[in-house]
């Protein structure tokens, strides 16, 4: 029995030592709002990086999810203070308004905290990259899609969400932008609708029957491909490009509702800005470029299937 | 000596004297547990320089985190005294988080016209919110409407306003000098001004509430209105005052907010008004009128904020935030009305054996 003590000791204590040699960082991350689905995807994707680069490198990565229930920029400022003061390591934000939180961030890199930013970013503040899509390069490429599948002539309408979002702006105005390049396509209106599926449901109801010549739609978000049967024209007889590729929006796809899906990389929002946050704590590693684009990821019915075994792995078990 | 201590009872109850014993007690067990953490401060070296040197602090008790609680508890604190003067006259306004975001909006447009637009947009934001408090009254006093109706109107018709104003965007490029004053910093990097804020609300409002005739006023008419009305209280213009006040209380927290965060959006304080609610009722306010004080306001509003950023502190999931400070609230409730039912006790007692 001695003999085993004497042996399993000297093993704790190395154990012990070692575990308490393991480098320990923590990474706030502050999306927009709890309920999206897509900032759960990027959650997920966090917490991956965080399992792949801490075994990579040796190390411990824990993310702090500090994101209010609704969008408020206010408590995502409170967020950033409060993740700095208490010790974080780094932080990375989805920014609601980016006026608002450009101090918050400032503040925190001024504290030694290196703030990225993912989704929507704060360009005036002191962070060191951004992660996501050229939200004009984004509308311009809804519109070129959906005049390729329109043959280059119709009438369009095109569903934003908030008109508060800054992101959703750059894309209406991409929307608007790349329809100049098509003589034959006209833009009735850009419409904007509280963010919930029913609303934005309710909103494409609502325009078509005021406007029954609409047979093209430039959804630059797909809030209403979250419900079921949101659309009530005849497949085909409407066209329709969306972006984002959330599961319930791939029904549209095998409909025919919808034509194509223009998928943004939620999962990569929290997988790449762990990434980059890992690379400049640990590695002290800044990366390339301060803008890291992300592309869009085309979905259409040929390769739904496919896309759909993704969301297997995205989202929270 | 004895004056002074008395005049200190007549402000501080029972009951804030328990809030003040939770608070101490969070407190407590935030610094036992929270744990230590790195922190980067400057220092002047020998040769006078700012040289940068990593300490360690715990990780509640420390002045940085303690003046950022008091900032992130000012704006609702702000609000919920006014709120309290509300629901003590047997009220309730709705329309705050919105009267917020609209006065704050409108105040930015201003702001953002240059550098000599400072005074005008603090007329702005506080004129602003104090007329939509009067316009709240009024209209609850001239159309005898029940104020959850007319402030759940209200508050769809301030912030659809702000959105038309506004065209959705978010209003920022205020002064400079406007943004220094309120993010003024002391040596060691302490935001100070939302705290005096908020200290000197509470505390004119705690003098208005217990010493002044026109606060003792709001107390009968939330407690009883007929018998006030009976007794030649001027009913209509306790009420109007009440909703004047938290209008102005709104433009504080929003001239503050303006101040600190740089912009402003129809978006901004949606969903405050049951903050600034739950923090009354936190701080001892009764919803049936009659009960309440602006210092209990406050310290409703700084143990709800505690245990948002002790949540943060301890590393706890931020979900179970949402499901403590409801907890809190009804437990704030119940023992309230434990409180008032053994109150009741001891005098029916009392009138038995004298």
């Amino acid at each position: 029995m001695k003999l085993i003590w004497l042996a399993l000791v000297p093993a704790l204590a190395l154990s012990i030592d070692a575990s308490a040699q393991k480098k320990s960082y923590t990474i706030g991350l502050v999306a927009k709002s709890q309920g999206n689905p897509v900032f759960q995807a990027a959650r997920v994707g966090a917490n991956d990086a965080a399992k792949e680069f801490g075994a990579k490198y040796g190390i411990e990565i824990r993310i702090d999810w500090r994101t209010p229930n609704e969008e408020d920029a206010q408590k995502q400022a409170e967020a950033i203070e409060q993740l700095a003061v208490s010790g974080a390591d780094g932080i990375a934000v989805s920014c609601s308004d980016a006026n608002k939180l450009t101090d918050a961030i400032n503040s925190a890199v001024k504290s030694g905290v290196p703030v990225a930013t993912f989704d929507s970013d704060a360009p005036a503040s002191k962070r060191f990259v951004t992660f996501g899509v050229d939200d004009v390069q984004c509308g311009e490429q809804v519109l070129h899609e959906l005049a390729k599948i329109m043959g280059g002539k119709g009438t369009v309408a095109i569903l934003a969400g908030n008109q508060n979002a800054p992101n959703l702006q750059k894309r209406a105005q991409g929307v608007k932008n790349a329809a100049k390049k098509y003589p034959g396509i006209k833009i009735r209106d850009t419409y904007y609708h509280k963010e919930t599926p029913q609303d934005a449901a309710a909103k494409v109801e609502q325009v078509m029957q005021a406007n029954p010549d609409i047979d093209g739609w430039a959804m630059i978000g797909g809030w209403p491909l979250f419900t079921s049967n949101a659309l009530k024209w005849q497949p085909g007889t409407v066209k329709c490009v969306s972006v984002d590729a959330l599961p319930p929006e791939l029904a549209y796809l095998r409909s025919g509702h919808v034509q194509l899906l223009l998928a943004q990389q939620v999962y990569e929002w929290g997988h790449r800005s762990v990434e980059h946050l890992i690379n400049k704590i640990h590695l002290k590693k800044n990366p390339s470029s301060v803008k890291d684009v992300s592309p869009l990821i085309p979905v259409s019915k040929a390769n739904v299937d496919e896309f759909e075994k993704n969301w297997q792995k995205w989202l929270p078990k | 000596m004895n004056f002074g201590i008395s005049r200190i009872r007549s402000l501080v109850g029972i009951q804030e004297i328990g809030l003040i014993l939770v608070v101490v007690l969070l407190g407590t067990v935030l610094t036992a547990f929270g744990g230590k953490v790195r922190m980067i401060e400057f220092h002047k070296n020998a040769a006078g320089e700012n040289e940068r040197v990593v300490v360690e602090k715990n990780k509640f008790l420390n002045a940085r985190n303690l003046t950022q609680l008091a900032k992130d508890t000012s704006f609702v604190a702000i609000m919920a005294v006014g709120a309290t003067f509300v629901i003590i006259a047997g009220g309730i306004d709705l329309s705050v988080g919105a009267t917020y975001a609209l006065a704050s909006v409108l105040s930015a447009l201003v702001f953002s016209k240059g550098e000599n637009q400072v005074w005008r947009g603090v007329l702005v934001c506080l004129g602003a919110a104090t007329l939509f408090g009067l316009l709240n009254g009024g209209m609850i006093v001239l159309l005898k409407v029940h104020p959850f109706i007319i402030t759940l109107g209200t508050m769809a018709i301030y912030r659809g306003i702000a959105f038309v104003v506004t065209q959705g965007q978010s209003v920022g490029g205020f002064p400079e000098s406007f943004r220094q004053f309120v993010r003024h910093e002391t040596a060691d990097g302490l935001s100070l001004v939302p705290l005096i804020t908020m200290i000197l609300v509470a505390v004119i409002g705690g003098i208005y509430l217990s010493r002044l005739a026109a606060g003792r006023r709001i107390y009968a008419v939330g407690g009883n209105e007929l018998a006030s009305r009976f007794s030649g209280i001027r009913v209509d213009r306790v009420k109007l005052s009440v909703f004047v006040i938290a209008g102005l209380t709104a433009g504080i927290a929003a001239l503050l907010a303006l101040g600190y965060y740089g912009s402003a959006s129809s978006g901004d304080g949606q969903g405050y008004e049951l903050n600034v609610i739950a923090a009354a009722v936190v701080g001892g306010a009764s919803l049936s009128g009659g009960k309440g004080s602006a210092l209990g306001a406050l310290l409703g509003a700084l143990i709800i904020q505690m245990i948002s950023t002790g949540i943060v502190i301890l590393n706890i999931d931020q979900n179970y935030s949402q499901i403590i400070i409801g907890a809190v609230v009804i437990l704030a409730v119940l023992f309230d009305q434990l409180n008032n039912w053994l109150a009741k006790r001891r005098l029916a007692a009392r009138a038995v054996n004298p």
